[in-house]
């Protein structure tokens, strides 16, 4: 070996231009057509999303909550203007109460009393028709017997019939007339107060401090009702812990008892009903199950029981069939020896699961029958119904059904606007913490839509027109899940670097050493040549 | 109208002092295995341990939701077929204890199991999609977690695992980050009250350290660098039938819960998991709860394993029996004059035709159809996008390939040349 090392030939200058050219070559694919096409195949798709306009609407600042409540004045016996001054002067009072923040009255004489085509209606015609415009009509009349004014509401019509001797009473009309009207939206008020407690939207100005009894009573009612659903399922199930009675009239006991009731909640939601019956239906094993009670001869389930009297296992009460919740309700008819069965605490014979459904015991009186008819069901069904309404979520007060029910509409609607306006917020924090998933375009049109419907449920509701108001909130609230919900925003997020060695080392190495190693090779020879030029 | 009264009774009632106010509605499972084949038998039977445990304990199948990649049961090599066993003296069939069926105490018979997910559907998307329920609308509802604010879950999962992996079925994993992301949308979506998250794996105390979400209680079987171990073999099974930490999870259960009834904290229940027992150190998280360790430990054991939820009772005939019937008698009322009231509202619909030209209701109908309708041309709309992403993809696969075809003619012709 010798010492002398042996050099290549000088190369000639074009050899080194084609290499220099050809390098660069592949440098120039490397960086136009490799570059773009790994960022535009790794790049996520973000749509961009109104941030600031869900931001706003989840902090509670474009929506201002107000319920303007209309109301009619009827004063049978007294003038036209006197009428309205009595409006006036009651709007007035009631405003200035400041007992119901949330709520605007506008109170107006009836104008129909004189001369328009509605005077020749019949009276309950009239307030029916009344009705679909006002929240409220009070009917005023004049009685010479009483001594302090009376008021009374109807069960069905929002109507508030006041009888007061104007003999007796000289201004206090007006207090009593705010006093009475105030209170029949005063549980509405506690509960909305209630609902927007903790939340963005809560008013500032007014702090309602509820007191513990109420507060409990407000926080069961949240607990107990399922949450608002466009459709509800009803299922009627009858277990029977032998083997009979083994049919039962439920068609007919559900025309009397239940269908009035879903009749008059058909604006808010919907409902569709199915029923079934299982025999042989022996008790949860998890239960201790009931105790003979010898003084009272009855058998006693005891409250532990209850909770887990339903039989989860071998009952069968599906989930869900469609897509809305189920309520379930459970007509239990104990065995011959362990009849009469009662609750152990009240001696009651039902309960309600809250967001569930409702659970009654039937002991038949006669132990031989086969078939319980819709009478023998009367008083369940009528059980049910109760448990129905409270588990839809209708205020327990006031006592008008009707004026139950428009205040279910305002609450719903509230509570739809909330829960929309919190997934706006929570999908806007998300797509700023979680900066690798992707965000389709249908979330970005549901986002608008959502923004969009709200605003319509916001400023319907200022109008005073809640069933559409309720309607928007409700398209809003679907949209806003759909978007929160949408099916292509998942996948594995989280990728550790060591993956991405791991993928990229075995994929660009072998093609990325030698261009590295000759680009650097070459620029060492160019400097080299410049430094010999010098 | 007495029909106020009735529900503030209820309220009365209510506002009574109970012994334990659950502050939750409902009780969801959610139990995954992530391993295959017949090696892999005990990770099957951790699985159904906890299965067992909360069925008797109440939380009804369509709130279970079991993911289980194997069935050991059918298994040929399981000389028991039909059966998982927990221990070698194979006293508890955890599969199906037909112990009932057989004669003797039918209080045993659990009623099969109901599996959600097998096979190969048990996977991490699927599993995140089931925490996070973004499912296309054709899934069905009972494979659904259909929790609200006021549900408690139960996350139980066991299989192989890493410093903050867990394998799902040898060809995917899941990390600590994914689940702690996972749990942070269910908690901004508010899908749950309070969750107790429980696995079984080598070092699966790093799975639940990234967790960053509220309203979380996290347990693991063993520390970063440390194993799981598994309890025993059954030399008739062929292979080991649990990990050390379900065993033992079990044996309290079974042991302490005996119904519903039973008021055991978890305090108990984490602190039964011993070294001794455990052959590694088993760890539990509470930062993430409100109140901290006290609060937690103080939890009772069945708000997450049993559906303890409250119950709501009427007041019946004894506590006072003519409020009862007044109040059934003024909801009749209103039930029997609803009828009239509709016969007269019809009438009153034709006598308002005139004087009302339309409501509400007939302009939100209108509107919802022009919605279905822009709803189609947004389908169509969305589809043509699709295709032409897969033309551009064609196109630019096209040329790519024309560029080297070219590159290389020119290089034959500069080579002949």
């Amino acid at each position: 070996m010798s010492s002398a090392k042996s050099s290549p030939p000088p190369e000639q200058g074009s050899f080194i231009w084609t290499r220099r050219l050809i390098l660069f070559a592949f440098w120039g694919v490397v960086v136009v057509l490799g570059l773009p096409h790994w960022l535009w195949t790794t790049s996520i798709h973000r749509s961009q999303l109104p941030l600031e306009s869900m931001n706003n609407w989840a902090d509670g600042k474009v929506c201002r909550l107000q319920y303007p409540i209309h109301v009619k004045l009827r004063y049978e016996d007294a003038g036209f203007d006197e009428t309205n001054a009595l409006a006036a002067e009651t709007q007035h009072v009631l405003n200035a109460l400041n007992q119901l923040p949330l709520y605007q009255f506008h109170i107006t004489g009836d104008l129909a009393n004189a001369s328009s085509e509605q005077a020749l209606l019949p009276s309950h015609v009239r307030d029916t028709l009344a009705s679909r415009e006002n929240s409220l009509i009070v009917n005023i009349q004049n009685d010479k017997k009483i001594k302090t004014p009376q008021a009374a509401l109807k069960s069905l019509i929002p109507v508030l019939d006041v009888r007061h001797n104007p003999a007796r009473t000289g201004d206090s009309l007006t207090a009593f007339l705010a006093r009475e009207i105030s209170k029949v939206f005063s549980h509405e008020q506690n509960y909305m107060h209630h609902l927007l407690q903790e939340t963005p939207f809560e008013s500032k100005e007014y702090v309602n401090r509820f007191s513990p009894e109420v507060k409990a009573g407000l926080d069961a009612r949240t607990t107990r009702a399922f949450k608002y659903a466009s459709t509800y399922h009803l299922t009627f199930s009858l277990f029977v812990a032998s083997s009979s009675p083994s049919a039962w009239n439920i068609q007919q006991a559900l025309e009397d008892g239940i269908y009035p009731l879903i009749e008059r909640l058909s604006p808010v939601n919907r409902f569709t009903i199915d029923t079934q019956i299982q025999l042989y239906a022996s008790f949860s094993p998890s239960i201790a199950g009931p105790q003979y009670n010898p003084i009272t001869r009855e058998w006693q389930l005891q409250r532990p029981d209850l909770s887990g009297f339903i039989n989860a296992a071998e009952w069968p009460l599906s989930p869900s069939i469609g897509s809305g919740p189920t309520i379930n309700f459970v007509l239990y008819v104990p065995s011959k020896h362990q009849s009469p069965l009662v609750l152990a605490e009240t001696g009651g014979q039902s309960w309600i699961v809250p967001q569930w459904g409702g659970v009654q015991i039937f002991n038949p009186a006669d132990k031989q029958v086969d078939q319980l008819t819709a009478e023998d069901l009367r008083p369940a069904m009528l059980t049910f119904a109760d448990q129905l309404s409270t588990l839809v979520g209708l205020p327990p007060s006031p006592s008008s059904l009707s004026l139950r029910i428009s205040g279910l509409t305002r609450e719903r609607t509230t509570s739809l606007i909330l829960s929309a306006s919190s997934t706006l917020g929570a999908l806007s924090r998300l797509t700023l913490k979680l900066t690798s998933i992707a965000i389709p375009d249908s979330v970005a049109k549901s986002v608008s839509e959502t923004i969009h419907r709200l605003d319509q449920a916001c400023q319907h509701m200022q109008d005073g027109r809640y069933l559409s108001a309720l309607e928007n909130a409700r398209t809003a609230e679907e949209e806003a899940e759909k978007a929160f919900f949408e099916p292509s925003m998942v996948g594995q997020v989280y990728f550790p670097e060591e993956h991405k060695v791991a993928v990229y080392v075995p994929l660009l190495g072998p093609m990325a050493v030698p261009l590295v190693l000759s680009a650097i090779k070459e620029l060492k020879k160019l400097r080299e040549r410049k430094v010999k030029v010098a | 109208m007495r029909l106020i009264h009735l529900p503030s009774a209820l309220l009365a009632l209510l506002s009574l002092p109970l012994l334990t106010p659950a502050t939750h509605t409902s009780n969801w499972a959610v139990l995954v295995s992530t391993s295959r084949f017949w090696f892999n038998y005990r990770h099957l039977a951790n699985v159904l341990s906890l299965y067992r445990t909360v069925k008797r304990l109440g939380i009804p199948d369509n709130q279970i939701i079991l993911m289980l990649p194997d069935d050991m049961a059918c298994n040929p090599r399981n000389s028991f077929p039909g059966s998982v066993f927990n221990d070698k003296s194979r006293g508890l069939d955890l599969y199906d204890d037909k112990s009932g069926a057989l004669g003797g105490d039918d209080n045993l018979d659990m009623g099969g199991i109901e599996v959600d997910y097998r096979g190969n559907e048990v996977t991490v998307e699927n599993f995140i999609r089931l925490l996070t329920d973004r499912w296309p609308a054709s899934h069905p509802h009972s494979k659904r977690l259909m929790t609200g604010p006021q549900s408690n879950i139960l996350i139980y999962m066991t299989g192989h695992g890493g410093n903050e992996f867990l394998k799902f079925q040898d060809s995917e994993e899941i990390s600590s980050f994914d689940l702690a992301d996972a749990f942070e949308q269910m908690y901004e979506k508010k899908r749950y009250h309070e969750m107790l998250f429980m696995i079984d794996t080598c070092q699966a105390n790093t799975m639940y350290s990234a967790f960053y979400s509220p309203g979380i209680i996290a347990t693991g079987s063993s520390a970063k660098d440390q194993s799981s171990y598994s309890h025993h073999a059954d030399q008739d099974v062929g292979v080991a039938v649990i990990d050390r930490w379900t065993y033992f999870y079990l044996e309290f259960l079974e042991s302490r819960l005996n119904s519903t009834s039973s008021d055991v904290r978890l305090g108990e229940l984490f602190d039964y998991q011993t070294f001794d027992r455990v052959h590694s150190d088993a760890g539990v998280r509470y930062d993430l709860i409100a109140g901290g360790e006290h609060a937690a430990r103080d939890k009772r054991v069945l708000d997450f394993f049993g559906n303890v939820q409250g119950v709501e009772i009427e007041p019946g005939l004894r506590a006072a029996p003519e409020d009862w019937k007044k109040d059934l008698e003024a909801l009749q009322k209103i039930l029997e004059s609803t009828q009239e009231k509709l016969d007269v509202l019809s009438g009153v619909d034709d006598a308002a035709a005139s004087l009302h030209a339309k409501g509400a209701e007939a302009t939100a109908a209108t509107a919802s159809n022009g919605q279905a309708v822009s709803r189609t041309a947004l389908d169509m709309a969305h589809q043509g996008d699709k295709w032409l992403k897969k033309v551009a993809g064609a196109a630019s696969l096209l040329v790519l390939s024309g560029v080297w075809l070219a590159s290389s003619a020119w290089t034959k012709r500069a080579a002949s040349a």
